[in-house]
């Protein structure tokens, strides 16, 4: 085994320059208490800019609209309400989060409904003009009727479509089957004319502005074969004479976690040989992470996200625009174009790629047991604060010493298992072996990179009484850094209230 | 040699030695297991036939569907199977990642299932990825699929027991080689061979070959992957190393090129790894009296990996370029040479000019047919490409006003046309978008 195995995160501007700020990041976690979660809103509005130049290299029109589930905070909404308003836009999934973007500053006419929704989540979109994303024909019915029954202008609509596969089989075009994991959302793509009829129907109460979709891939050819049945179902639209002109394709374009491929390669290796038993253990009790050894083979299918990634975010967006579509043959992007259809987007996870970095102190160090070689290090916070594990993210921690330098003289590297406060068994925040430079000591920090898509404070909370993180945001001010609460955070004044 | 059936062509494949002056071993004499001599092209023709063959007619009956996962030589030499016993044939793969073989497929009658990707959002409460669908599906009872299960069906391995091995051991007066090297994908050709060897000499080493893990090399498996092979024993190798696509695409153009050998790029990783890891052994060998053997299986041919190459290493399927091409032009040179003409002269010009101007929309056919300028024509821009290096495809009698989204491709072409000495052709300034957010009409028939 190549020793230590590393998964040293990938770190760009500005989280490179903020974790090179030890004192800074020491003081705020001494202040505000570990855990503590930290944004930089500036580094939104640079993501959604570099999506937005995909889009004109392409020629396209359209809008990115940003997931708000994958982060609750206010500062990175408020950012992005002060962003481009014709291109930048949000997306929300919830009553609290549509009156969170609103509150934010971001315009009506800027917001997409998705997700789940009840009838209150429904009249507010309505009642403000928020876009809304619609799941079904139940939820059309349930939409037109409010509209009706309280008065409200036109709500405009997309319909968002699944299960694409038994559409283009049944079209006998070819004789290969892309298949897809079956989705909870969208209406399947054969019943559109059932859809179109009650859209036509309800032509008094909503205004068919496009249709979506939403797939839980990362590959790029059942996206490609979405889109290009999104471009056909709009034009069994306009053959109705509805006029819509736009195409979601939803969100999943990924973040690259680990920066260097040997390692990830090195350590998914490693995993395989420590479940058929040829290698060191590398997880807590034998831990697969869905992998499982049967008479020697491995089976089962890792459940990891793919952390190291070539192409990822943007690059992604640009990758998917570029692939032919299967039937039509032309790339995506031409397909759009050539079309007059507008491109819409909802990236989550990378639209907040290098925006966060969660903090945690080291309460303490020991050994496992008498005859073992691990450390368990116990951390201020717990799985629930950063649910990197619940995502399947592995990426190590960024050790922030107290004292002294990160390479002190004569320490090695060490394998350790971090730990959370929580009185549970179960409470580990990686149940992975996790590779530090050195061994860490009390006192010193743990910075978890990159942590703003989902793993921030998805899953945080109240149990057993430990403090959840507060969050704040932190803004570049000359050569150092000021910081806000995140709810204090406008992009218009710099901390401390000044215009700037 | 007469048959009766293709299938009796199968196997006794030739072993043909490697010219020392190509591979540069002094001491070692290096032989190819021509097994892309099989009728269906492939080593896998083996396994296939003796997976398949208890089995058809039993299924003939019932009216099975064969299935197996597949990306590419056993699921072709299986669909030619099925098909001459009357049975459909499926591949279900996440693996199809060389164009032709799965258009070859399509045409031998094959039906393809390509499982989904990787998940985005990872979901803990799936337990199912697809694979395990896709077992539980072929073990439900009355289930109508014959399924061959190359990874883990020991008459894979036997075929190679039975053939393969055997056959190098005749060819070699007797003797079994002092090295065999064979790239791993079922472990079912080195596993069989090994076998046989080692019996008839147990210090035959046995190098297995894997691809390296962030690479791609069709019919080879990564060192992760092997671990999901049933086939896969670790004892049967003496070594095992990875090889790049790039080595074997290197390894295929010294075979090509310098032995006659049309083979496939898993056939270049053989030949490479084998190479490689022979090449200082040699050189301990100088003080042996003694010469030694090694022989390495060419599994395929080179004609289905064209496009690998071509996205590997395109300068080896250069052309030279065209005479008037309009992707050569540079932006000046688009700008110096094309005439553009906004929305509203343009909607002048094609109502009052006379002759009236021939309007060429360079859009897909689809999107045209959706909506376009009434009266104009479509030339995909591609086709529109081929036509324009040939010659000027209109009279320069016909003013012609070229569209297409942006006006950006259009403008291209209008300074391609105008070099190539057309009076008067124009490019409409922003295009058909900048056309309908003109609010000027577009048509739909």
């Amino acid at each position: 085994m190549r020793v230590p195995l590393y998964l040293q995160p990938r770190l760009e501007a500005p989280l490179t320059s903020l974790l090179a700020n030890r004192p800074f990041l020491h003081s705020l976690v001494d202040a505000l208490g570990s855990p503590l979660n930290v944004l930089v809103p500036e580094r939104i509005a640079e993501n959604a800019e570099r999506f937005l130049a995909v889009y004109r290299k392409h020629h396209l029109s359209g809008r990115v609209y940003f997931a708000h589930k994958a982060n609750r905070s206010s500062a990175l909404v408020r950012r992005l309400a002060a962003a481009d308003p014709v291109g930048v836009g949000v997306d929300v999934a919830s009553l609290g989060e549509l009156r969170h973007a609103l509150g934010c500053g971001v315009t009506p006419d800027r917001i997409m409904a998705t997700g789940p929704k009840d009838a209150e989540f429904l009249w507010l979109a309505a009642r403000v003009g928020a876009t809304v994303n619609l799941d079904s024909r139940g939820e059309l019915e349930q939409l037109a009727e409010l509209v009706r029954k309280h008065a409200l202008p036109r709500v405009d609509v997309l319909l968002r479509f699944a299960e694409f596969e038994s559409a283009a089989g049944s079209q006998g075009v070819s004789g290969v089957r892309v298949l897809s994991r079956r989705s909870r959302f969208g209406t399947p793509a054969d019943e559109v004319s059932e859809l179109l009829s009650a859209v036509e129907r309800h032509g008094d109460a909503v205004v068919l502005t496009g249709v979506a979709y939403h797939l839980d891939t990362t590959g790029l050819p059942e996206k490609a074969r979405a889109l290009e049945r999104c471009v056909m179902l709009l034009d069994e639209c306009r053959a109705r004479g509805l006029a819509p002109r736009a195409v979601d394709i939803g969100g999943g374009f990924g973040v690259g976690y680990v920066a260097d491929a040997d390692q990830w390669e090195h350590w998914t290796t490693a995993l395989s040989e420590a479940v058929l038993g040829t290698g060191p253990a590398l997880t807590w009790r034998g831990h697969g992470y869905g992998l499982r050894n049967e008479g020697g083979t491995v089976r089962g299918s890792a459940a990891l996200y793919p952390a190291h990634r070539p192409t990822a975010g943007p690059g992604y967006l640009d990758e998917l625009l570029s692939l032919p579509a299967p039937s039509l043959a032309r790339p995506s992007a031409t397909l759009l174009l050539e079309h007059l259809y507008d491109l819409y987007a909802e990236p989550g996870r990378a639209l907040v790629d290098q925006c966060g970095l969660s903090l945690a102190r080291v309460l303490d160090v020991r050994r496992t047991g008498h005859d073992s070689g691990d450390y368990l290090v116990r951390l201020g916070m717990n799985a629930g604060d950063v649910s990197l594990e619940e995502h399947g993210v592995v990426v190590d921690p960024v050790l922030l010493p107290r004292t002294g330098v990160a390479e002190e003289s004569g320490e090695d590297p060490v394998g350790v298992y971090l730990v959370g406060n929580l009185c549970l068994e179960a409470d580990l925040i990686t149940r992975r072996k996790v590779f530090l430079p050195r061994l860490p000591r009390t006192g010193d920090v743990l910075a978890f990179a990159n942590t703003a898509g989902y793993a921030m404070d998805f899953h945080a909370h109240h149990a057993q009484r430990q403090p959840v993180a507060r969050t704040v945001a932190v803004v570049r001010d000359g050569a150092s850094w000021g910081w806000c609460l995140d709810e204090d955070y406008w992009p218009i004044t710099r901390p401390g209230g000044a215009l700037s | 040699m007469r048959y009766d059936s293709i299938t009796e062509a199968i196997g006794n494949t030739p072993l043909v030695r490697i010219d020392p002056a190509v591979h540069g071993l002094r001491h070692i004499d290096l032989y190819a297991k021509l097994e892309m001599l099989n009728p269906f092209g492939s080593v896998k023709d083996r396994p296939a036939w003796n997976m398949a063959r208890p089995l058809l007619e039993g299924a003939a009956e019932q009216g099975d569907t064969v299935v197996e996962l597949s990306s590419g030589n056993t699921a072709k030499a299986l669909a030619l199977l099925a098909g001459m016993h009357g049975l459909r044939f499926k591949s279900v793969t996440n693996r199809m990642r060389v164009p032709e073989i799965k258009e070859l497929l399509l045409l031998l009658g094959a039906e393809i299932e390509e499982l989904p990707g990787q998940s985005e959002c990872l979901d803990p409460t799936d337990t199912d990825d697809p694979l395990t669908r896709f077992h539980q599906v072929l073990s439900e009872p009355g289930s109508t699929y014959l399924h061959t299960d190359q990874y883990f069906n020991p008459r894979n391995t036997d075929a190679h027991a039975a053939g393969t091995g055997p056959e190098i051991i005749k060819d070699l007066d007797g003797r079994a080689p002092d090295w065999f090297i064979a790239c791993v994908g079922t472990a079912g050709s080195s596993t069989g061979v090994a076998r046989v060897l080692r019996e008839h000499d147990p210090e035959t080493r046995v190098l297995g070959l894997v691809a390296h893990k962030s690479d791609f090399i069709p019919g080879i498996r990564t060192i992760d992957e092997v671990h999901q092979v049933g086939l896969f024993d670790p004892a049967t190798y003496d070594t095992i190393e990875s090889v790049t696509s790039d080595e074997a695409i290197d390894g295929m153009l010294t075979l090509i090129r310098r032995c006659g050998l049309l083979t496939g790029p898993t056939g270049g990783a053989a030949y490479h790894g084998a190479v490689r890891h022979l090449r200082p052994l040699d050189g301990e060998l100088a003080e042996a009296a003694q010469r030694r053997t090694a022989v390495f299986i060419v599994c395929d041919r080179t004609e289905s990996y064209l496009s690998y190459v071509r996205r590997r290493r395109p300068e080896l399927l250069g052309r030279s370029r065209p005479k008037h091409s309009a992707a050569a032009l540079t932006d000046a040179e688009i700008r110096a040479g094309a005439t553009v003409i906004g929305i509203e002269d343009a909607r002048r010009w094609i109502g009052d000019a006379e002759p009236r101007p021939l309007v060429v929309d360079l859009r897909g056919p689809h999107a045209y047919a959706a909506l376009h300028i009434e009266g104009s024509v479509n030339i995909v821009d591609e086709l529109f490409d081929e036509l324009v290096r040939g010659g000027l495809p209109f009279s320069k009698a016909q003013p012609v006003l070229l569209a297409c989204p942006v006006g950006e491709k259009s403008a291209r072409y209008a300074a391609v046309l105008s070099r190539m000495g057309h009076p008067d052709v124009r490019s409409l300034a922003g295009g058909i978008v900048a056309w309908r957010d003109a609010g000027a009409p577009l048509v739909r028939e």
